[in-house]
């Protein structure tokens, strides 16, 4: 079996009067976009300087593409791209000379074709001869977009990439995550806006006061929840559908004649067989789903506080 | 990586660039055009304005002010500004930004280094030139040039190791900072030019030594352990071996910042350097009749002298007590015993033992009959450098982000309380009882001065009792670890 493009196994960092992460494990493989979700203060930018090498840890490991930070820093370097949540750029040098010097300093092959297909893809192309300094700030942040994607980078660590970006950044920042995912990337993306993250994460991390709460697929949070609320449109039978769900103890929510929403305590193989019983019994079902089984519900149920 | 290939340097070049360098030039053409112009005018009409001097003395003043000028813009402005572009680096996340590229640390340093000042090395290029023609229409030899040029170029190339330096590690404008160690050092530094350290350093020595001005004091020969050895050649080595250190520092707080600024072997490895280079420079002085005298004031300011090094460089190496603690965490340590190597406790002992060293050295030398002397001076060494680490790591660990106020506190009343209330009750006695008193004492006065041994022992009484409280701030620190 191959590495995992990112693996941190027991991380902790020490502030002098807080534990800023505490014993934070997690795996992320090719093609994994993953969520870092988590209040103010919970450690999400502390976690992500740890793994690009810019914050010392106290203990713990972590290997990107087999790795190591400790042993091997150099070749971390060269996997890893890492967009802090600011915009450091140099004021006076133009958009062009900004990439340009970090595609000397990665030693990218075909500088000049490289530096057009990143200012392409963050739709800066237009704005190749402009000073950073004129840039605003949704700009800055495409600009440190494309400069991370430059040297082409296994793993991406990206700290709160669309905090600046209007609705239409956003969009498009999300189309890129999407072309970096499809090409087996590693992206470890955090935020605290969870409708920035909804639709491309397919796994997330959760954290709290340093420590992790919860990790893993979308799904398999969702599924971990203890109660999960389900809508289901039917196109016959209503009442005996409605019957049904009282029996295998569906607390109902919303009901009406075309279909309803409810609670339900059953695990994944009673939710299952509820769903087998109604088709069985002749209710046509048009629909069903599980409502809440994105990021806001998993993070809701998580315990983590303060959201927005 | 060929310079020409690093991006930090082309980057920083480019700014310098594009922030106008050809306004900087014309302005240093025109400085040494206007002296050039009145050298011409002067060797033709002597008698106007130089006062009948001779060509020579109208060629040297020129001059003076071409290198005076060079070293404002290349030394002092290189300097400032290499530190502010480390700064703003820093600040703006760009250094970080360029720590996590493949690039090597040494390459990081060295486009710090070299392309931030490139105006300030354009402007004096410029007037090197003006130098050059200064001298040569003057008759000055041109070893005069070579030798000033040489000592300003190494010069602004040491400044600006130090420019990093103070801006990777201080936060604001380090100017400030800069033009008050000119001005507390080099009051002293005229008292013997020729045997004083800084003065190699910063090789105004060196310059003035080349002039050959008639003042006695600038012009005699220099000596290292009573061995002759050219001025310039003092300044230059001295320059070299200090500034590679500086560069170990740079390069290692590139690669890893979590290290402390100085390692404990670089931090005695600099304090002995500096310790013994002083030493011999007063060396010789004891065989010279107009030396003898004195040569006793020249001890004094090497202790003093000592003392601040000795001090700074204990500040730079000791590591915050929480730096320690994650440590200890880390590799299991759990005895203050464990700690105490490495602590600034133990570094203050090195320290302490390098002066003593080299003071008995001179000692045994050229004043075999004063030992006592030397026994008071090197007690009261050991002494402060003991109680100040002491201080500074139990303030560290007792009053945290308080600890820089009520370690000055503490030192105020050890070091300064005494002579204010010898001020208010006039007395000598009482003076005595000062921290930094009995070493400056012992050796500005021949005479034994047996109560100085008792005002020793009060200081170790004190170091004692510090002592113990600072093993048990180390030892809560430890279970909170554990």
């Amino acid at each position: 079996m191959s590495d995992p493009l990112l693996a941190i196994e027991h991380l902790r960092v020490d502030f002098p009067e807080v534990v800023a992460v505490n014993d934070l494990s997690l795996v992320i493989e090719p093609g994994d976009v993953c969520g870092l979700i988590g209040p103010n203060g919970a450690g999400k930018t502390t976690t992500m300087r740890a793994i690009s090498g810019l914050q010392e840890f106290t203990r713990g490991s972590v290997r990107v593409a087999g790795h190591e930070l400790a042993r091997e820093p150099d070749e971390l370097k060269r996997r890893l791209g890492f967009m802090p949540d600011f915009c450091p750029t140099y004021d006076q040098l133009t958009t062009w000379e900004f990439l340009e010097h970090y595609a000397r300093a990665f030693a990218v092959p075909e500088r000049a074709e490289r530096i057009e297909e990143c200012l392409e893809l963050t739709w800066l192309t237009d704005k190749r001869d402009s000073l950073c300094e004129e840039l605003s700030r949704g700009m800055k942040q495409r600009l440190v977009l494309a400069k991370t994607l430059l040297p082409n980078p296994q793993v991406l660590l990206l700290d709160e990439p669309a905090s600046g970006l209007d609705p239409l950044g956003r969009i498009e920042l999300r189309k890129i995550l999407l072309q970096l995912r499809d090409a087996g990337k590693a992206v470890l993306i955090s935020s605290h806006i969870l409708t920035e993250l909804s639709g491309f994460c397919n796994k997330a991390a959760i954290m709290e006061r340093g420590r992790l709460v919860k990790f893993g697929t979308i799904a398999d949070l969702g599924h971990q929840m203890s109660q999960r609320k389900i809508s289901v449109k039917w196109r016959t039978a209503a009442d005996k559908a409605l019957e049904i769900l009282k029996i295998s103890g569906a607390k109902i929510l919303e009901a009406s004649a075309v279909g309803a929403t409810f609670d339900f305590d059953g695990g994944t193989d009673a939710l299952d067989e509820l769903l087998k019983t109604l088709v069985t019994q002749g209710v046509r079902v048009a629909e069903w789903r599980g409502v809440g089984d994105d990021l806001e519900q998993i993070f809701l149920q998580s315990g983590a506080k303060e959201l927005m | 990586m060929k310079l020409s290939e690093n991006p930090i340097f082309l980057t920083h070049k480019r700014l310098v660039h594009r922030g106008g360098v050809l306004a900087a030039v014309l302005i240093a053409a025109l400085i040494g055009f206007s002296l050039l112009i009145g050298l011409l005018n002067s060797l033709s009409e002597t008698n106007l304005g130089w006062n009948h001097r001779s060509p020579e003395y109208v060629g040297k003043s020129c001059y003076a002010w071409i290198i005076g000028v060079e070293i404002l813009i290349l030394v002092i402005g290189g300097f400032s500004r290499i530190a502010r572009a480390m700064q703003e680096d820093r600040k703006a996340g760009l250094w970080d930004s360029n720590r996590l590229t493949p690039l090597k640390p040494s390459e990081i340093v060295l486009g710090y280094w070299l392309a931030p000042a490139l105006r300030e090395f354009y402007m004096a290029a410029v007037l090197a030139g003006f130098g050059l023609i200064v001298v040569l229409v003057a008759h000055l030899p041109v070893s005069l040039w070579l030798g000033t040029q040489t000592l300003i170029l190494s010069t602004a190339f040491f400044c600006g190791l130090l420019g990093m330096l103070v801006g990777m590690a201080m936060q604001k404008s380090s100017g400030i900072l800069f033009v008050l160690g000119l001005i507390f050092t080099y009051p002293f530094a005229f008292i013997a030019p020729g045997r004083i350290l800084t003065n190699f350093l910063f090789p105004i020595y060196g310059m003035v030594n080349l002039f050959h001005v008639r003042e006695h004091d600038w012009s005699r020969d220099t000596e290292l352990f009573g061995l002759p050895v050219p001025a310039i050649v003092i300044s230059l080595a001295l320059q070299v071996a200090i500034g590679w250190f500086v560069w170990r520092v740079l390069v290692r707080k590139t690669a890893n910042p979590f290290q402390p600024l100085l390692l404990r072997w670089e931090a005695i490895s600099i304090f002995s350097i500096l310790v013994f280079a002083q030493h011999a420079l007063v060396w010789g002085g004891w065989n010279e009749a107009e030396y003898g005298s004195r040569n006793e004031q020249l001890l004094c300011i090497t202790h003093g002298g000592t003392l601040l090094v000795g001090l700074a460089m204990l500040m730079l190496a000791s590591r915050p007590p929480e730096q320690v603690r994650v440590e200890a965490m880390r590799l299991g340590l759990q005895s203050v015993a464990q700690i105490f190597s490495r602590s600034s406790v133990s570094l203050a002992l090195a320290l302490g033992g390098v002066s003593a060293l080299a003071m008995t050295l001179q000692f045994y030398t050229h004043l075999a009959n004063d030992l006592s002397r030397l026994g008071v001076a090197v007690v009261n060494l050991l002494n402060i450098f003991v109680i100040f680490s002491l201080l500074l790591e139990f303030c560290r660990l007792r009053h945290k982000r308080r600890s820089l106020g009520f370690a000055a506190l503490w030192l105020f009343v050890l070091a300064a309380v005494p002579l204010i209330l010898a001020g208010v009750f006039q007395s000598v006695e009482i003076a005595r009882n000062c921290l930094l008193a009995p070493g400056f004492i012992a050796l500005a006065d021949g005479r034994d001065f047996p109560p100085l041994h008792t005002v020793n022992c009060f200081h170790l009484a004190i170091a004692v009792f510090i002592f113990f409280n600072w093993r048990r701030q180390w030892q809560k620190l430890l279970q909170r670890a554990a």
